[in-house]
C-alpha cells in the first residue's frame, strides 16, 4: 500500500468521522513539564519550563471545533504549575482556564491535571502558565486554530507563525524577590536581557516569489511590547486576537504582550535580494536602557539564500509616539454592530504605589489583587445562593458579579504613566474609545506632572459602528479606555494586565458572570480536585476559607494599609515633640551652665583679661 | 545656604580664632605686668611686645599656607572619592563633626575659664623651657630670648592647624564656594569678642553671648548626627534601590516606608527654598526615620547629662565614683601616665599665682638684665627647685585636689 492510497483512506476516514461526529475531531497533547536547559539567545544557558523535554515547547494547532485535550503532569520539582489557553472562550468549560487560585488550584509537583474543552472559534492564540512567575520561564508557546472556512482561506499558499518574545537570564525565582521588594519601592519592572523572535534569533524565513503568506504574529513576552515591519514590504491585516478583520493595509505593528494579529503577506515577484523582518522592542516600557541590551532586531524573509542579508537601520522614532497601526479602526469581518446601552458597567481606575510594608503594587481602585484562600470558581460552586454576593470572593479580588446576559461595559482610566495590555478572559469585546489614540499623541499625558485625561461618559467621541474586538487591548499613558461585551459567558473570568510583573503587583479584577447558572452548568473534574488536595488548598469556602458562613471573611489575604503620604500622622507629631523638647531642654542646662560662672560655690576669680591685669597688678 | 555659608566652619573658626587671641592677649598681659610697668624701660616692652605680634603674624601666614595646600590636597583627592557615594560620605563626616563639636563646644561657655588656664599654661611653658640640656639647652637659650615670638608663633600654628583640620573633617561634604564667607565671619566674630575680653567689656553680654553660640553649636551638632543616621540609612536604602529613588523625588519610592516616622512632601531640603537653612540648622528632614529621631533625643539626652554632671563637679566636688575609678585607673599600668598627666596640669590656685609671679621676674631677669644664659640657668634652676620642693610639701592634698580638678 503506498503512501497516496494511505493518506486517501485517511481522508476517507476523517470525511466519514467528519460526518459522524459534525466535523471535529480530538487533538490530545500529554505535556511532562520538566526543567531543561537552553539558550536560545546565545547569551547565556538556563533552565528553562520545557514540555517532554524540549524547548522551544510544541504548537499546538487544531483545527476549529476540534476537542483539545492537553494532559499536563508538573514534573519540574519545585514549581507549581498550571496551563492557560490564551483567547479560549472555555464556555461551559470555565474550569479549564488554567488559572491559578482563580479556577483551578496551582498544580504541584508530583500531580497532574487534564485540560478538555471544544475550541469553537478559529485564529491565533497562544497558551502559557497561568501561575506566579512561571511563564517567564519559557513556559509559552502558540495556539494555532486553523479554519478551512476563513474568508481569506483561498488567498493564501502557505502560514507561517512568528511569536515575540522578552527574554531573561535570570530565573524568575532570582527575580522575584527583588522585584516585590522594599527596594523596588517604585515597582520598576525587571529589565529582559533579550528579545527573541521564534524563540531564537537571526533566523531567515524562506519564501517563493509571488506568493502570499499568512503570517501570524504573537506577542509571547512577560513585559515588553514590540514593533514588527518588513521593510518594503506592506500587508493586510485579517485577524486580531482571533476575529477576523476587513482586509487592512498597514506597515508597522505594535504587538503588545498577548496580542496577535494575523497578515497576509505577498511576496515580491524578484528573488535578487533578501529583506529585513525588523522587530524593535519598545524602550519606553523600559526603566533604564541597558547600554549591553539590543533592541532592535533584524531577521530575514529570504527570496535567495545567496543574496546577502544585511542588518536593519532602524529609524523608526517610538519615543516621542507610537508610529504603528491603530488596531482601533480595525472592522471585524462579520460586522458585528455596536452592542447595545450597557445594563452594567464597570469603572476601573489604574494606579501603582507603595503600600505601608514597603512594597510596590498596582490597583483597580485602590485595590490590589490578592490572592483568595479558596479557587474563586470553588467558591462560585460551593456557596449556594450567596454566589451572588460578591463580598464572600474578598473585596481584595476585586470582584464583580456580572448577571447573566447583561451588556458590560468596562470603563478604565489609567492614572499610571505607563502602557498596559489588558485582557479579558473568556471573551472577546468590542473596543468603543480609547484615548490618545495610537500615533504621535499617544505619550501626551505620559508625563508624571500631566493630571491626565478620563473618559467622561456624557462627552465622549462616538462609538464606531462595527466596533474592532479582542481580548488584549492597549491602555495609554494617563488616558482611557471603554470596552462592551455580552456576559454570555458563565464563569469565573480575569481582567488584568498582561505584563506579568504587573499582574503579579495585582493589577487584576475578577468578573463573576452569572454564577448561579455556572453552578448548573459546571462540576469540577476530580484530577482538578485532586492537585488542590496535593497542594493543600481548600476547594469549598469563600475567599477566606470558611465554609460555615459564607459571609464571615475573617482571615482573608488582605493588602497591606496605605502610607499616610504627604502628613505628619499621630506618629510624627509624637516624635517631632519629643525631639522639640528634648533640644529645649538642652539648651536650658547649656544656659544654666553658661551663667554659673565655673567656679561653682566657691570664691569667683577668673573673669576678663581686664580682671586678670587688674589682679596682677595687686600681685605685682 | 549651604552652598555660601556653612555654619560648622564659622563655628570652628571663630572657636579656634578665641583661643589664639586669648593666649596672645594673656601674653600681652603677662608683658605689661612683667615690663610695662610704670618706672620700668619703655624700650624694653616695645621691643618684646613688637616680637610677640612678629610672631603672631608669623602664625598667620604659616596656618594660611598650612590650610591652603591642606584645601588643595582633599578637594583635588578627595572629592573623586565621595562624589560617588555622597551620602554615606555625609553620614561618615556628619558624625566625624558632631564628635569634634561636642567636644570644642563645652569650652565655649568656660572661655574666661580658660584665660586663666592659658596663663598657668604658659607660664609652665616657659619655666620648662629652662630645664633642658644639650642642644636643647641650647635652643632653649635661643627661645628664651625670643620667647615671645616663639609662643605667639606656636600658639597661632596651632590653632590654625587645629583649624584646618577641623573644618576639613567638618566641611568635606560642603562645596568649596561655602568656605570663605563663614569663615571671614569668624574670624571678625573672634577678633570682636577677643577685643571685648582684653578691654574687659560687659562681661554679662559676652557670656549671653557665648550661651546663645553655644545652643546653636549643640543644636547644630544633634541635627548632624540625626542626619549622619539619616544619610546612612539613605546610602542602605538608595544603594539597594539603585537609580530609581533620584527619580521618585519626594514621592512614595523614595524612602524606605518601614523606617519612616514620618514623611511630609513639601519642605524637602535637598529641593524647598529656604528648607535647607532649616536643615543646616536643627537637622530637618522632611522623612525622618526610627534611627534619625531617636539619635536625636538620645544625643540631646547625653549632652544633659554631660553638662548635668559638670555643674555637679563645680558645684560638689567630683561625681560620687569619680575618685574612686581614678584611683583604680592609676593602678593600670598605661592609663597611669595619663592621669597622672592630667592630675599634674590642675594645679590649685596658690602654685598658680606662684608660677606666674616666677615667670614674671624671669622675664624681667631675661630682657632688663641682658645677663648671659648662665644666668638664666641660676634662675631656671631655682625656680625648678623650688617648684620641686612646693609638691614635696603639699604631698597627699595636693594629688587629691588635684583629682577633683580634673
Amino acid at each position: 500500500m503506498n503512501l497516496q492510497t494511505l493518506i486517501s483512506i485517511r481522508n476517507i476516514c476523517a470525511i466519514a468521522l467528519c460526518l459522524w461526529e459534525s466535523s471535529a475531531k480530538t487533538v490530545t497533547y500529554d505535556f511532562n513539564v520538566t526543567w531543561v536547559t537552553a539558550n536560545p539567545d546565545g547569551l547565556a544557558e538556563r533552565k528553562v519550563i520545557g514540555i517532554n523535554g524540549h524547548w522551544p515547547l510544541p504548537i499546538i494547532e487544531v483545527d476549529k471545533n476540534d476537542r483539545l485535550v492537553v494532559n499536563m503532569y508538573n514534573g519540574l520539582g519545585d514549581k507549581d504549575t498550571s496551563v492557560h489557553f490564551h483567547g479560549m472562550y472555555q464556555n461551559g468549560t470555565n474550569s479549564m482556564d488554567g488559572l491559578s487560585m482563580v479556577t483551578q488550584c496551582p498544580v504541584p509537583p508530583g500531580s497532574s491535571i487534564t485540560y478538555n474543552f471544544t475550541v469553537p472559534q478559529n485564529g491565533t492564540y497562544w497558551y502559557h502558565c497561568h501561575t506566579d512567575y512561571c511563564y517567564p520561564d519559557g513556559y509559552r508557546q502558540a495556539l494555532i486554530v486553523n479554519d478551512a472556512n476563513a474568508y481569506f482561506y483561498d488567498q493564501y499558499d502557505e502560514q507561517f507563525t512568528i511569536t515575540l518574545s522578552d527574554w531573561y537570564h535570570e530565573m524568575m525565582t532570582e527575580i522575584a524577590p527583588d522585584f516585590i521588594s522594599p527596594y523596588n519601592p517604585a515597582g520598576a519592572e525587571p529589565i529582559p536581557n533579550a528579545f527573541l523572535f521564534n524563540d531564537t534569533m537571526n533566523t531567515s524565513i524562506p519564501v517563493q516569489p509571488g506568493k502570499t503568506y499568512l503570517v501570524r504574529l504573537i506577542n509571547t513576552s512577560a513585559f515588553v511590547a514590540q514593533y514588527f515591519y518588513i521593510e518594503d514590504h506592506t500587508f493586510d491585516i485579517v485577524e486580531i486576537d482571533g476575529i477576523y478583520t476587513e482586509p487592512t493595509q498597514a506597515s508597522t505593528l505594535y504587538i503588545h504582550v498577548a496580542q496577535r494579529y494575523s497578515i497576509l503577506l505577498r511576496t515580491k515577484n524578484a528573488t535578487d535580494q533578501n529583506y529585513n523582518i525588523v522587530t524593535v522592542a519598545d524602550q519606553v516600557l523600559l526603566d533604564v536602557v541597558p547600554s549591553h541590551l539590543v533592541l532592535n532586531h533584524t531577521n530575514w524573509l529570504e527570496y535567495n539564500s545567496s543574496a546577502p542579508k544585511t542588518q536593519a537601520n532602524v529609524t523608526l522614532d517610538i519615543v516621542s509616539g507610537l508610529p504603528a497601526f491603530d488596531d482601533f479602526t480595525l472592522v471585524p469581518y462579520d460586522k458585528q454592530p455596536l452592542l447595545p446601552d450597557p445594563d452594567y458597567t464597570i469603572n476601573l481606575q489604574v494606579a501603582m504605589r507603595e503600600l505601608a510594608n514597603g512594597l510596590p503594587y498596582a490597583f483597580f481602585n485602590n485595590i490590589t489583587y490578592t490572592r483568595p484562600d479558596v479557587p474563586t470558581l470553588y467558591t462560585v460552586l460551593s456557596s449556594g445562593d450567596l454566589a451572588t454576593n460578591a463580598a464572600i470572593y474578598s473585596q481584595y479580588t476585586n470582584p464583580f458579579i456580572l448577571p447573566k446576559n447583561a451588556v458590560v461595559d468596562v470603563i478604565v482610566n489609567n492614572a499610571d504613566t505607563g502602557s498596559h495590555p489588558f485582557h479579558l478572559h473568556g471573551h472577546n469585546f468590542q473596543v468603543l474609545a480609547r484615548f490618545p489614540s495610537y500615533g504621535p499623541s499617544f505619550y501626551a499625558y505620559k508625563s508624571p506632572t500631566s493630571s491626565g485625561v478620563s473618559y467622561d461618559p456624557n462627552n465622549h467621541p462616538a462609538f464606531p459602528s462595527f466596533p474592532a474586538r479582542r481580548d488584549t487591548l492597549v491602555m495609554p499613558p494617563r488616558g482611557y479606555f471603554v470596552i462592551r461585551f455580552i456576559a454570555d459567558n458563565p464563569g469565573v473570568w480575569m481582567f488584568h494586565c498582561h505584563i506579568d510583573w504587573h499582574l503579579e503587583q495585582g493589577l487584576a479584577a475578577t468578573f463573576i458572570e452569572a454564577p448561579l447558572e455556572l453552578q448548573a452548568q459546571l462540576s469540577i473534574p476530580a484530577d482538578h480536585l485532586a492537585a488542590c488536595e496535593a497542594r493543600g488548598i481548600k476547594t469549598t469556602g469563600n475567599a477566606a476559607g470558611n465554609v460555615e458562613d459564607f459571609l464571615d471573611l475573617r482571615g482573608e489575604n488582605k493588602q497591606a494599609g496605605f502610607i499616610p503620604y504627604g502628613k505628619f500622622t499621630a506618629k510624627g507629631y509624637v516624635a517631632m515633640g519629643v525631639s522639640v523638647s528634648s533640644a529645649c531642654a538642652g539648651i536650658l542646662c547649656l544656659a544654666v551652665y553658661g551663667m554659673s560662672d565655673g567656679k561653682g560655690g566657691k570664691k569667683s576669680g577668673g573673669g576678663g583679661a581686664g580682671a586678670l591685669v587688674t589682679s596682677r597688678e595687686k600681685l605685682t | 545656604m549651604h552652598k555660601y555659608f556653612a555654619l560648622t566652619i564659622f563655628f570652628i573658626v571663630f572657636r579656634e580664632c578665641i583661643e589664639a587671641i586669648i593666649i596672645i592677649s594673656t601674653l600681652l598681659s603677662l608683658l605689661k605686668q612683667s615690663l610695662g610697668q610704670p618706672g620700668q624701660d619703655r624700650r624694653i616692652h616695645c621691643r618684646i611686645v613688637k616680637q610677640l605680634w612678629a610672631g603672631v603674624v608669623a602664625g598667620i601666614v604659616l596656618s594660611i599656607i598650612i590650610g591652603v595646600t591642606f584645601a588643595v590636597i582633599f578637594h583635588r583627592f578627595g572629592k573623586n572619592l565621595w562624589a560617588k557615594a555622597e551620602d554615606l560620605w555625609e553620614g561618615i563626616f556628619y558624625a566625624i563633626a558632631t564628635f569634634f563639636i561636642t567636644i570644642m563646644g563645652l569650652g565655649f561657655l568656660r572661655l574666661n575659664k580658660s584665660q586663666e588656664k592659658w596663663r598657668v599654661k604658659i607660664s609652665k611653658a616657659l619655666v620648662d623651657q629652662k630645664r633642658k640640656k644639650g642642644v636643647w639647652a641650647w635652643l632653649g637659650s635661643w627661645a628664651a630670648r625670643y620667647v615671645m615670638f616663639v609662643v605667639p608663633l606656636m600658639t597661632v600654628v596651632r590653632e590654625g592647624v587645629e583649624c584646618v583640620v577641623f573644618v576639613g573633617g567638618v566641611s568635606l561634604g560642603s562645596p568649596a564656594s561655602s568656605y570663605p564667607l563663614p569663615f571671614l565671619a569668624g574670624l571678625l566674630a573672634a577678633v570682636a569678642i577677643g577685643f571685648l575680653m582684653y578691654k574687659g567689656g560687659n562681661r554679662l553680654s559676652i557670656q549671653i553671648f557665648l550661651i546663645i553660640s553655644t545652643s546653636f553649636l549643640y543644636l547644630i551638632a544633634a541635627g548632624m548626627l540625626s542626619k549622619s543616621v539619616w544619610s546612612l540609612q539613605y546610602q542602605h536604602f538608595q544603594k539597594k534601590v539603585g537609580s530609581d529613588v533620584a527619580e521618585a523625588g519626594d514621592g512614595p519610592g523614595s524612602y524606605d516606608v518601614r523606617q519612616t516616622v514620618w514623611h511630609v512632601d513639601c519642605c524637602n531640603p535637598e529641593t524647598g527654598r529656604g528648607w535647607d537653612v532649616f536643615n543646616a540648622l536643627l537637622g530637618w528632614q522632611n522623612t525622618a526615620t526610627y534611627g534619625s529621631v531617636i539619635v536625636y533625643n538620645v544625643y540631646w539626652l547625653f549632652i544633659i547629662l554631660l553638662v548635668g554632671s559638670l555643674l555637679y563637679e563645680e558645684r560638689w566636688g567630683p561625681l560620687p565614683l569619680k575618685t574612686k575609678i581614678l584611683g583604680f585607673l592609676l593602678r593600670v599600668p598605661v592609663l597611669k601616665i595619663y592621669v597622672r598627666h592630667k592630675m599634674k596640669a590642675n594645679i590649685g590656685h596658690q602654685e598658680a599665682d606662684d608660677l606666674v609671679r616666677q615667670v614674671q621676674e624671669h622675664l624681667r631677669e631675661v630682657h632688663e638684665g641682658q645677663q648671659g644664659s648662665e644666668d638664666i640657668f641660676v634662675a631656671q634652676e631655682s625656680v625648678g627647685g623650688e617648684m620641686f620642693e612646693m609638691e614635696e610639701r603639699r604631698g597627699v592634698t595636693l594629688t587629691e585636689e588635684s583629682v577633683a580638678r580634673i
